[in-house]
């Protein structure tokens, strides 16, 4: 029986309405045993200020040759917490990935996505501002770029989320909400990040995989968001480095199903997330078919 | 194929698209008529096409300045502020939050109030004045 070998997902903890490379980076293996797959994945978060997420997605992939595969992904995510509960359809994404020819144990793959937002990342309930962190996209059309090297049981992805068009029009301010616990991301800014991650990759003689892994995250530069004056301000802290452990267990039913479950954890965060990617742990289960 | 088509409608039931609940932080403000005194008020015009009656007025209450809306409506439109403008058009201004059911609007402490000449409906996201209320000292 063919051992299934489905694209990876990684269900990151820095968490989001899923920002972007971190779930698509890991998708770059063209090896699915058959032409086409689709992917459910059901996502549960716990954010800061006791927010809790339920973040499902639905991706379709077909595979055009042994090289090259086209991707679909749609994503949505529920938050609920001390404002009330909002939930909406997030994110689509569209990924490229190649897999380049190699006789050697040293393989490569590359990957090239486009993220587009399904708001404006200005959600409201009854007529009031939420924060980013209540928002099922950040509203940014982004470019998602990438590279993975596979060594026998070892993968390294790399990656590059770029914001290209800025369709954020975010209208929180702190100052007017009662609150704290969140930072006013009024037409918020979002920098671009770049990712690391390793992946060992272990499988039992049996139908189980697993698949632990390092994320390193790094936020290029500030975000910024304009003050009640009208005026931007960068939003100092929200640069730097996020750092997540995961977790995943995939069990094969067959040949051609599989379901797969994620855990994930920051170990080091930025000063303040804005963005509202502020999960501190992340449960995901997922199921995966080929045909 | 089959499997696909047959998975589709439970997974779309399952998402059942856009969810609102209730908001659950109170943020409503009123104003104490007892003590609130009234510093400016001024009515309201609409730009082009902008159907709209009502006051905009300011009390002073303790230390605080607030924005009241009185007998106030306007024709409906996406993501309204409150402006307290220096001038007739948003350049220079303090945006009071979304125009709401609230008819409350606190002012940030550190405003001097009397720079302000306007109080504006603006649709931020799209960036097009609604209405202007030129303000006179009472």
């Amino acid at each position: 029986m063919t051992l299934l070998l489905l694209p990876l997902t990684f269900v990151y903890s820095q968490g989001c309405s899923d920002a972007g490379i971190c779930s698509l980076a890991g998708s770059f293996l063209t090896d699915a045993p058959s032409k086409n797959t689709v992917e459910f994945g059901n996502i549960f978060g716990a954010g800061e200020a006791a927010v809790k997420y339920y973040s499902p997605y639905l991706a379709y992939t077909r595979k055009f040759s042994n090289q090259f595969a086209l991707s679909a992904k749609i994503t949505y995510s529920l938050a609920s917490g001390s404002f009330g509960k909002r939930g909406q359809f997030g994110d689509a994404y569209l990924t490229a990935n190649y897999d380049w020819k190699s006789k050697r144990t040293l393989k490569w793959s590359t990957l090239l996505g486009m993220k587009f937002p399904f708001t404006q990342s200005n959600l409201k309930i009854n007529g009031y501002s939420l924060p980013l962190d209540y928002q099922a996209s950040l509203g940014t059309f982004d470019w998602i770029v990438g590279v993975t090297l596979k060594y026998e049981n070892w993968d390294f992805n790399s990656a590059l989320q770029l914001p290209v068009f800025n369709l954020n029009r975010n209208s929180y301010f702190k100052e007017y909400s009662g609150t704290n616990d969140f930072p006013t991301t009024n037409l918020f800014e979002r920098r671009p990040d770049v990712l690391f991650r390793t992946t060992y990759t272990y499988k039992t003689k049996g139908k189980f995989t697993f698949k632990p892994n390092v994320l390193f995250l790094y936020h290029l530069g500030q975000d910024s968001a304009e003050n009640y004056y009208g005026v931007r301000e960068a939003i100092p802290g929200s640069e730097g480095l996020t750092i997540n452990g995961n977790l995943i267990g995939s069990y094969a039913m067959n040949s051609t199903n599989s379901i797969d479950i994620s855990l994930a954890t920051p170990f080091v965060v930025r000063t303040i997330r804005p963005d509202g990617l502020t999960r501190s742990f992340t449960a995901a289960i997922i199921y995966k078919m080929s045909f | 194929m089959k499997k696909i088509l047959g998975l589709l409608p439970l997974l779309l039931v399952f998402w059942s698209c856009e969810v609102e609940g209730d908001l659950t932080r109170t943020q409503a403000k009123s104003l104490d008529q007892g003590t609130a005194i009234l510093k400016y008020s001024g009515n309201f015009s609409g730009t082009s096409g902008i159907a709209v009656i009502g006051q905009a007025k300011i009390y002073l209450e303790g230390n605080r300045y607030r924005v009241q809306l009185e007998n106030f409506s306007i024709s409906e439109g996406p993501d309204l502020k409150v402006y307290l403008s220096k001038g007739a058009t948003p350049t220079e201004f303090v945006s009071l939050g979304n125009l709401t059911a609230a008819t409350v609007y606190e002012i940030p402490k550190e405003v001097i109030v009397a720079n302000y000449s306007h109080v504006l409906i603006h649709c931020q996201q799209y960036n097009h004045l609604y209405a202007i209320a030129p303000l006179n000292a009472n």
